[in-house]
C-alpha cells in the first residue's frame, strides 16, 4: 500500500481519484492547491505525488520547484496528470522534465483510472 | 455598436473558452462512469448542457443586438434568482456547496431579457461552484443575493473568498482568448461561465461587475430599475 498526494483543484475529480486509489489499496490525500500539498507532504512523506499543473494562484510548476528544493523530497516520484497537453511545452519539455524530476506525464482527458493506477504502480516499482 | 468582425472574434474566443470548460464535466462523467457512479452523472451532464445552451443564447442575443437593440422587459429579480438557485442546486450539492438565497427587501422589477439574465446568472454560478472548493474558502457557501447600489440594482452570486477583486475580472477580460486560465486567482479552468455571462449581459447593454454584498465578495449584474412600474 502506497501513500499518495494528489494536487487536483476540482473537488468532484479529486474525490473520484481518491476512491479509485483506495479501491486499489493505496491511500491518497487530495489537495486543491500547491500550498496544501506542501503541508500534506510535510505531515506525512508521500511515496509518490500526482500533480495538476493548472491551479489557482501557484501553478503545478511552482509546486515542483518548491517540492524539489527540499533534499528529503528530491527522490520522490512525481507524475504529472494535467489538462495541459505535453505538446504545449514544445522544445522545453525535456529540460523541464529533467529539472523537475518528472517520472511520467499523463494528459488527464485521455487517461483512464486504470491507466493512472498502472502508472502509479509502475513508478513505485521501477523495472 | 459592436462591429461584425469584432463579434466574430469575440464569439470564437468564447467558443474556445467553452470548449476548454466543457472538458471538465465530460472528464467527470467518464471517470464517474468508470467507477460505476452512474447516479452522479446526471447533474454533471446537466451542467454541461446548461453551459452550452447559455453560450448559444449569448451568441444569438449578441447577433440580434447588432441589428437592433434588444427588447428588454420588466423582470422580477427575486423570481429570477429563485429560478437560478433551483437550476444550480443539484450541481452545488455535488461540490458540497451550500446555496443560499437572500432576496430580502423589495426591489420591484428591472429591465432585462429574462431568459438572458437567468442564463447569465446560471453561468456565473456554474463557474463559482467549480472554483469555490479550490479557493480554500472557510465556508463553502454561495449566496444568491440582490441589493441596491448607486448604479441601480445588483443581482449576483457572493462568497467569502477575498481573491475576487475588480482586478481579477479586468485582467481576465484582457486575457480572455489568449490564455487558457484567464481568471488566474478565481478559477483553475477557462472561466467560460463568467465570459458567457459577460457576453449575455453585454447583449442586453448591461454590465457584469465585481461587487460586495455585506461581508461577501461576488460577481453581479448591474440592472436598471423599471421606474415606470414603480410609479404605478
Amino acid at each position: 500500500m502506497a501513500h499518495l498526494i494528489m494536487i487536483e483543484p476540482d473537488r468532484v475529480l479529486a474525490e473520484t481519484y481518491r476512491e479509485a486509489c483506495v479501491r486499489a489499496g493505496h491511500s491518497l490525500v487530495p489537495c486543491a492547491s500547491a500550498q496544501a500539498a506542501i503541508l500534506a507532504a510535510d505531515q506525512k512523506t508521500p511515496d509518490a505525488v500526482i500533480v495538476e499543473l493548472q491551479l489557482i494562484q501557484h501553478s503545478g510548476i511552482e509546486f515542483l520547484y518548491e517540492f524539489r528544493s527540499y533534499p528529503e523530497w528530491q527522490h520522490i516520484p512525481v507524475i504529472i496528470h494535467s489538462v495541459v497537453s505535453p505538446a504545449e511545452f514544445a522544445d522545453n519539455w525535456e529540460l523541464f522534465k529533467q529539472q523537475a524530476g518528472i517520472s511520467r506525464y499523463l494528459y488527464k482527458p485521455h487517461t483512464t483510472l486504470k491507466e493512472l493506477l498502472a502508472t502509479v504502480d509502475g513508478v513505485l516499482q521501477p523495472a | 455598436m459592436v462591429r461584425a468582425e469584432d463579434s466574430v472574434i469575440l464569439s470564437q474566443q468564447l467558443l474556445v473558452s467553452v470548449a476548454e470548460q466543457i472538458k471538465l464535466p465530460l472528464l467527470q462523467i467518464a471517470r464517474l462512469a468508470e467507477l460505476g457512479h452512474t447516479d452522479r452523472v446526471q447533474a454533471t451532464a446537466d451542467s454541461a448542457l446548461q453551459l452550452l445552451d447559455n453560450y448559444v443564447l449569448a451568441v444569438r442575443l449578441n447577433l440580434e443586438a447588432e441589428l437592433t437593440p434588444l427588447a428588454l422587459e420588466p423582470v422580477s429579480v427575486s423570481s429570477v434568482l429563485y429560478d437560478v438557485g433551483t437550476q444550480l442546486s443539484e450541481y452545488a450539492k455535488g461540490y458540497g456547496i451550500n446555496l443560499e438565497l437572500n432576496v430580502a427587501g423589495r426591489y420591484g422589477t428591472v429591465m432585462a431579457h429574462r431568459q438572458g439574465l437567468q442564463a447569465a446568472l446560471v453561468s456565473l454560478g456554474l463557474s463559482l461552484i467549480e472554483a469555490l472548493p479550490a479557493q480554500e474558502s472557510p465556508q463553502l457557501t454561495l449566496q444568491l443575493a440582490t441589493h441596491r447600489c448607486r448604479y441601480g440594482v445588483v443581482a449576483g452570486l457572493y462568497t467569502d473568498t477575498e481573491r475576487l477583486t475588480g482586478d481579477v475580472l479586468k485582467h481576465g477580460r484582457r486575457l480572455h482568448g489568449a490564455s487558457r486560465q484567464p481568471l488566474l486567482n478565481l478559477t483553475q479552468n477557462s472561466g467560460a461561465g463568467v465570459f458567457v455571462a459577460d457576453s449575455l449581459l453585454q447583449a442586453m447593454n448591461l454590465e457584469l461587475k465585481v461587487s460586495r454584498h455585506h461581508r461577501l465578495f461576488g460577481l453581479g449584474a448591474v440592472l436598471q430599475p423599471n421606474n415606470q412600474l414603480q410609479l404605478i
